[in-house]
């Protein structure tokens, strides 16, 4: 008699509108035993669960494809790598080895850049927060400096004047291009004139000269035309300002906002349908600063140099997520459910994407809609709410991608070790870039005041 | 509304109620009283089947064991949980 698979009995009612007409993925084919090449079964021996794997040619060969698209429309391209993406050090070189400048919008990342070898020069310097510590050594490595705010021009001024040197700074823009939602909170607002009022300043200043343009209209942007806005409204500023008063723009920075093959919950087709290809976007970047700057060739004048920081389209895909299935439960309502040794803590990104989850054996049994839960004592730790899968048992291992782009910095230290981050090689060698945390770790920083260092009596303690 | 109805299937009692369903091999199942439709997995079907033939809780309990090659005691406990799913539903 053949065995009957042990799952305990269990009756669903059908409910209105949970059958429907569009077809199930083949639940058989549809698994994976290698990550990036590398046998899964085998990372997770030599690692543990969870664990990060990346890809390096990967990223290499994304980074490249991207650095191509623009300058073969464009020719003068930098792409600055945006570190908040992924700041781990192996991943930051990689980009760096592709030619990428550093773009911080931190102190902690403008150190992580200089300590990584990176000269002031080739950092581009964003964010709302820059003390005035990191802005005097900023100024000193003659890093690119991207005003945020009044407070900040004046603080840069400053600074710049008491080092009694002239400071070339750009200018942070924020408009409405009436394609994705005003990003209106981080730099000077065009609209109502405060970017003319920062022009004028810097016009004016002694110490400090605008020679950029800079502008970020916001995140997952799936309509190239919005950058086709974007770089008219910043050309269009940028006449403005240069033929009112005595200043020369050189660069133009576009920011980030690539989509990567992620699946926005709120989107339902797939990303492969949805999303357009770079071309598309390098196409209606290019040609548009192209034409806005065609008279500067009429002047003899040199184009501005374009600058783009690009990172969740760089590096989403270069990483998965190795996790194990530590448990499984029914819902009140019938509905399945397994708890993962990963959640939120290290998805920060699960919040926002449908992520891609594989099982790494054949599927046993029937496709069911299941929810998927992290290890958090959090109700809102949900990897994915509704994925068909099989019947999942205790120990199976799923692999969940793409994952690279925000989580290997988002990621929360609550509660749980954050794992190791492998990196598969091009030569499909692999090591740790970023190894487990332990306890050493997570209580490195606390510090016990004389009259708490003891908590319990010695003996008690011992028991 | 989903009608409520006492089973009493832990008390060996067959009820009506399971004969009138109608289930497929596959574990679909049709009740013509409400007129409301379920899924059963494998091994509840197999317990289903075992009630209809007319088998107690305890004897359902054991065959599943077998069948699955799983302690008696976690058998019966699913059973049981399974009853109080066929009580809510049926």
């Amino acid at each position: 008699m053949t065995k009957l698979l042990w799952e305990p009995p269990f009756i669903q009612p059908h409910r209105l509108g949970e059958i429907n007409k569009f077809g199930r993925m083949k639940a058989r084919d549809n698994y994976v035993e290698h990550v990036f090449g590398v046998p899964v079964a085998l990372l997770k021996e030599e690692f543990g669960s969870p664990c990060f794997v990346t890809s390096e040619i990967h990223f290499r060969n994304n980074l490249r494809n991207l650095k191509k698209a623009f300058e073969r429309r464009y020719g003068d391209v930098i792409h600055g790598w945006s570190y908040k993406t992924n700041y781990i050090s192996a991943m930051c070189n990689i980009a760096h080895q592709e030619g990428c400048y550093a773009e911080v919008v931190s102190a902690f990342e403008y150190e992580k850049a200089r300590k990584l070898g990176v000269p002031g020069k080739k950092i581009i310097f964003n964010g709302p927060n820059k003390g005035k510590d990191i802005l005097e050594r900023a100024i000193n490595d003659g890093a690119h400096i991207h005003l945020d705010h009044l407070d900040e021009l004046n603080l840069v001024s400053k600074i710049a004047s008491r080092l009694n040197k002239i400071v070339e700074v750009s200018l942070r823009l924020n408009f409405d291009t009436g394609f994705t939602e005003p990003w209106s909170r981080f730099g000077f607002n065009i609209e109502s004139g405060q970017a003319r009022q920062a022009t004028r300043l810097l016009a004016a200043s002694k110490n400090l000269k605008l020679s950029g343009l800079h502008s970020h209209i916001g995140t997952f942007i799936l309509e190239p035309k919005a950058y086709i806005q974007q770089v008219r409204i910043m050309c269009k500023f940028m006449r403005e300002i240069e033929a009112s008063h005595d200043i020369e723009i050189d660069t133009i920075d576009i920011g980030g906002g690539l989509p990567s093959k992620n699946a926005l919950q709120s989107i339902y087709l797939p990303p492969e349908q949805v999303i357009p290809p770079l071309s598309e976007y390098a196409d209606a970047i290019c040609n548009t600063l192209i034409e806005e700057t065609n008279y500067r060739n009429q002047l003899k004048r040199k184009k501005p140099t374009l600058i783009f920081e690009s990172g969740r389209a760089a590096v989403d895909d270069t990483q998965a997520l190795i996790v194990s299935v530590v448990g499984n439960k029914r819902l009140p309502d019938g509905k399945r459910a397994a708890i993962l040794d990963a959640g939120t803590n290290l998805l920060f990104t699960a919040y926002w994407y449908n992520h891609q989850v594989q099982m790494t054996r054949p599927a046993d049994g029937p496709l069911a809609d299941t929810a998927l839960y992290g290890p958090l004592c959090m109700n809102i730790d949900v990897v994915r709410s509704s994925i068909q899968l099989p019947p999942l048992e205790y120990g199976d291992t799923l692999v969940i991608n793409p994952v690279g782009a925000y989580n290997n910095t988002q990621w929360m230290q609550f509660i749980e070790y954050r794992p190791n981050v492998v990196l598969v090689h091009e030569d499909n060698t692999y090591s740790v870039i970023r190894e487990r945390e332990d306890l050493e770790v997570m209580c490195q920083q606390d510090r016990l005041p004389e009259h708490l260092k003891i908590a319990f009596s010695t003996t008690e303690a011992k028991k | 509304m989903t009608k409520k109805s006492k089973l009493k299937l832990g008390n060996g009692n067959r009820c009506e109620r399971l004969h009138a369903l109608a289930i497929s091999e596959t574990g679909f199942i049709f009740d013509p009283q409400t007129g409301q439709s379920f899924t059963v997995n494998q091994t509840g079907l197999f317990v289903l089947n075992g009630f209809k033939k007319g088998k107690d809780s305890e004897t359902v309990s054991h065959d599943l064991a077998d069948a699955c090659s799983v302690p008696i005691e976690l058998a019966q406990s699913s059973v049981e949980a399974f009853i109080l799913q066929l009580e809510r539903y049926l």
